[in-house]
């Protein structure tokens, strides 16, 4: 398949990366300054999730009001958002919109008002969002995790943490935007019906004189405990469990990637068999992989009823425990069925698409072609994933009950 | 985008929207039965049946099943609503016909007594899932408290109760109404192969015993609220107060449903709309949203709420107010436009994902026998006024007795 990908690096640090999908009639964008969560100062948690917002609420010569009704009029599904290591804006639209957005976009990352007066509102809306997660138990579960087992600053909740929120100030958004919010290492993705050349003219023009300033890099501190439950009055009890795995630009990720799935990626993955359809324990079980650029981890989740979540977690553990030396070729073909058949029905989303070279480009600083993707899922087999899990068999794992009451990890794991 | 049906001998129809630019192909059995099919004996059958088509054929394994969708690398799945069933599968085109062969076959499914008892204990688990996150039930109870004795008041899922009764044999008689090839479409999208879906169906569908259709829309539905005032429902733990409310709106064939799904857009989409600045960018609450949902033969303006509970009952005669001064001042022409463009936007975007081109054109033919391409779709759109608008704000008033009900913390209203 003829692919049409591109990618360049202004002088200030932004690269722009791109796919032209001629098929398609829209066109996605993401822009993804290198600012995020960990980079929140002590006492501060939620700062950048508070930034982005606060971004929004007015820009150049737009107040906050006719930035977001200007993107509406043009069709645009905009999008904000905030990782432990960017603040993103994006917007998908029919592609004749595009031309006009840019510059408003360009405002919002450049040329953000940062009002005082919109800072109480901003406050509150991230507020609001936090009581909200207070009521979402499998989310709390599954943050718990992450806190647990990733180094400081990383696990820290990139929503903020109420008390801390409250203390944020005018002056620390205005700081932080100053300090943080600059070009260098910027990634601006694109996909769809777009004209490479036409669309790298424009971003240049309102990106490229922007001056770098790049924020110093955040230390790793200490990860947290092994375990930790959570008391919550609530009929189901909620579990998960994770453990260190390859980062996405480590050699070794897919077969990672793919022992996971074999575990828990599908309806006929070995959770869902043993724990869903076999003993019906639940109606959610599930794992995944989660990575960040230097590290990642497994993460496994499942919510069930307070009286049958120690079976659930039991089960849990002695399937992950059963996992090395036990994985036959027909669960790597239909892992590789479900993944190369994913990669290619990316094609049809430019939302998709966009996201898709952003990661690349974050992680490995190279896009992968989708013959090269695809390539790297058929070399994949079961000698290949035993030999990593031989070598790096689950250990130093990481339990998270949210629940009546605490479980009890009972099976024996490599420490 | 050309569009394709064919209809067997025994009444199924067989549908496609092919498109050149689709690298995949999307397949769906769209089934015309949810709760409103449902008596109280077997309320949630329809959902607990959804599950068990995944649980086997007397040919088929339930495990084969999920290993053979995984092999195919399809993405599939099924959903159950009040008024549909939905069973569905993307996947890469060269996988079309074993894709049409499974679903296909799974519409016969075995049912078996073990299965049964097993699945009933995931069915449970979904529901006190549900139970346990916001809005924690309310708007089950809302829509019951709407409708009244209308069949539109059930449950989807059901209730503990009901779902621990269930015998088997009632979802084996149910499955013999419903699933009727008659009340059934196959329908596909992107890069299909149309004349060999039609030799699949005529294989693996041919041979179903047509059955006489039951009338669905009766009786008539009410045109307000049943039980009209504000039921509560504690959660002690909750951190805020959930609360919605229901008013009348278009059905689905009425000429001003698109008018009305503009309306709810306008005053309370989840950004720019009026209930977004009147109470979400302040941060005063959580959530306020406006959302239009059509049925047969009723339509529903929902409002929701989430906020603390101390400002639950400030916040509702805000939006109260908001509804009024749209009622009485009427609507600028400038937000019309962007909420059109919003709108119009949604569709065009939409329209290039042949996931959700399935569901559209499933769901028209299941419901209506007709066809809406994309672009009919836009043209609806574009073709809804500002004046159009205004006489739905008068003819559905969002300020009308509603049915509400608030989930929150404590008992105090």
């Amino acid at each position: 398949m003829k692919q049409s990908l591109h990618s360049t690096t202004l002088g200030n640090g932004i690269t722009i990366v791109g796919e032209r999908l001629p098929e398609l009639e829209s066109v996605a964008v993401a822009f993804h300054a290198p600012v995020g969560a960990i980079h929140d100062p002590s006492g501060k948690c939620g700062l950048a999730t508070v930034t982005g917002e606060m971004c929004l609420r007015g820009a150049g010569s737009r107040d906050s009001r006719q930035l977001v009704e200007d993107l509406e009029s043009a069709g645009v599904q905009l999008a904000q958002g905030v990782s432990s290591t960017h603040i993103s804006v994006s917007g998908a639209m029919v592609a004749r919109q595009l031309a006009e957005v840019l510059p408003i976009y360009a405002d919002i990352l450049r040329r953000p008002l940062l009002p005082a007066d919109e800072l109480p509102a901003a406050r509150q809306m991230v507020l609001q969002n936090l009581a909200g997660i207070e009521d979402e138990p499998a989310h709390r579960t599954l943050a718990a995790l992450r806190r647990l087992q990733s180094p400081a600053p990383w696990g820290m909740p990139t929503e903020g943490i109420s008390a801390e929120v409250e203390s944020i100030e005018i002056d620390d958004v205005r700081e932080f935007v100053a300090q943080n919010l600059q070009p260098a290492g910027m990634i601006v993705s694109v996909a769809g019906r777009i004209e490479w050349d036409d669309f790298v003219r424009r971003v240049e023009a309102l990106l490229g004189d922007w001056q770098a300033a790049p924020a110093p890099p955040v230390a790793k501190g200490p990860r947290g405990a092994a375990t930790l439950h959570v008391t919550h009055d609530a009929q189901q009890t909620h579990v998960a469990v994770g453990w260190p795995a390859p980062p996405y630009r480590d050699d070794t990720s897919h077969e990672a990637t793919a022992a996971l799935a074999v575990l828990g990626g599908g309806p006929s993955s070995r959770f869902f068999t043993e724990i869903r359809e076999r003993r019906a324990l639940c109606y959610t079980v599930s794992a995944g992989y989660q990575t960040s650029r230097d590290f990642a981890h497994a993460v496994c989740y499942s919510g069930t009823s307070a009286d049958r979540a120690q079976e659930t977690l039991d089960v849990m553990l002695a399937e992950i425990a059963r996992l090395p030396g036990t994985i036959t070729r027909d669960e790597v073909d239909r892992v590789k069925a479900r993944a190369k058949s994913g990669l290619i029905m990316q094609q049809e989303s430019s939302a998709a698409r966009a996201n898709a070279f952003a990661r690349q480009w974050y992680h490995l600083a190279t896009l992968r072609t989708l013959a090269q993707e695809l390539e790297r899922y058929d070399r994949l087999d079961v000698a290949a994933i035993e030999a990593w899990l031989a070598a790096n068999p689950p250990r130093d794992l990481t339990v998270v009950s949210l629940g009546r009451e605490p479980l009890e990890v009972r099976h024996a794991l490599p420490a | 985008m050309p569009f394709l049906h064919e209809r067997l001998p025994n009444g199924l129809d067989v549908i496609a929207e092919t498109s050149d630019a689709a690298v995949s192909t999307s397949i769906g059995f769209f089934v015309a039965t949810g709760s409103r099919d449902e008596s109280d004996d077997v309320s949630g059958v329809s959902h607990f049946l959804e599950h068990m088509v995944f649980k086997g054929t007397p040919g088929i394994t339930g495990d084969e099943i999920n290993h053979r969708f995984d092999a195919m690398g399809a993405s599939a799945n099924a959903f159950t609503s009040e008024e549909d069933t939905v069973y569905y599968a993307s996947v890469l085109p060269e996988q079309q016909h074993e894709a049409v062969d499974l679903l296909g076959a799974m519409m016969r499914p075995a049912l078996r007594g073990t299965d049964f008892d097993t699945e009933k204990l995931v069915i449970l688990e979904e529901i006190r899932m549900y139970d346990d996150q916001p809005p924690f039930g309310a708007d089950d109870r809302c829509r019951a408290s709407y409708f009244g004795r209308h069949p539109l008041a059930r449950s989807v899922l059901g209730s503990v109760e009901s779902i621990t009764d269930l015998p088997v044999e009632a979802m084996r008689d149910y499955h013999r109404r419903r699933y009727a090839p008659g009340t059934m479409v196959l329908a596909a999208s992107g890069a299909v192969d149309f004349p060999a879906l039609v030799e699949s169906a005529k294989r693996l569908c041919g041979d179903w015993e047509p059955a006489a259709p039951a009338e669905r829309r009766r009786p008539q539905p009410p045109r307000q609220a049943a039980h009209p005032g504000t039921e509560r429902i504690v959660k002690a733990t909750a951190a805020l107060d959930y609360a919605v409310w229901m008013v009348a709106a278009p059905d689905e064939f009425h000429d001003d449903r698109h008018a009305a799904r503009l309306l709810a857009i306008l005053l309370g989409d989840s950004s720019g709309s009026r209930l977004y600045w009147g109470l979400v960018d302040s941060g005063e609450a959580e959530q306020a949203a406006c959302l239009y949902q059509d049925f047969l033969d009723a339509g529903l303006f929902i409002t929701q709420l989430s906020c603390d509970a101390a400002d639950v009952e400030t916040l509702r005669e805000r939006i109260a107010s908001i509804y009024a001064a749209a009622a009485a001042g009427g609507l600028e022409p400038a937000e019309f436009e962007r909420a059109r463009n919003k709108l119009a936007s949604r569709v065009v975007l939409g329209g290039e994902k042949p996931r959700r081109r399935l569901f559209d054109i499933g769901l028209d033919w299941s419901h209506a026998r007709t066809y809406r391409s994309v672009s009919d779709h836009l043209r609806l759109v574009e073709g809804v006024m500002l004046d159009d608008v205004h006489r739905v704000l008068q003819a559905w008033p969002l300020d009308a007795p509603a049915a509400a009900v608030i989930a929150g913390p404590d008992g105090e209203g």
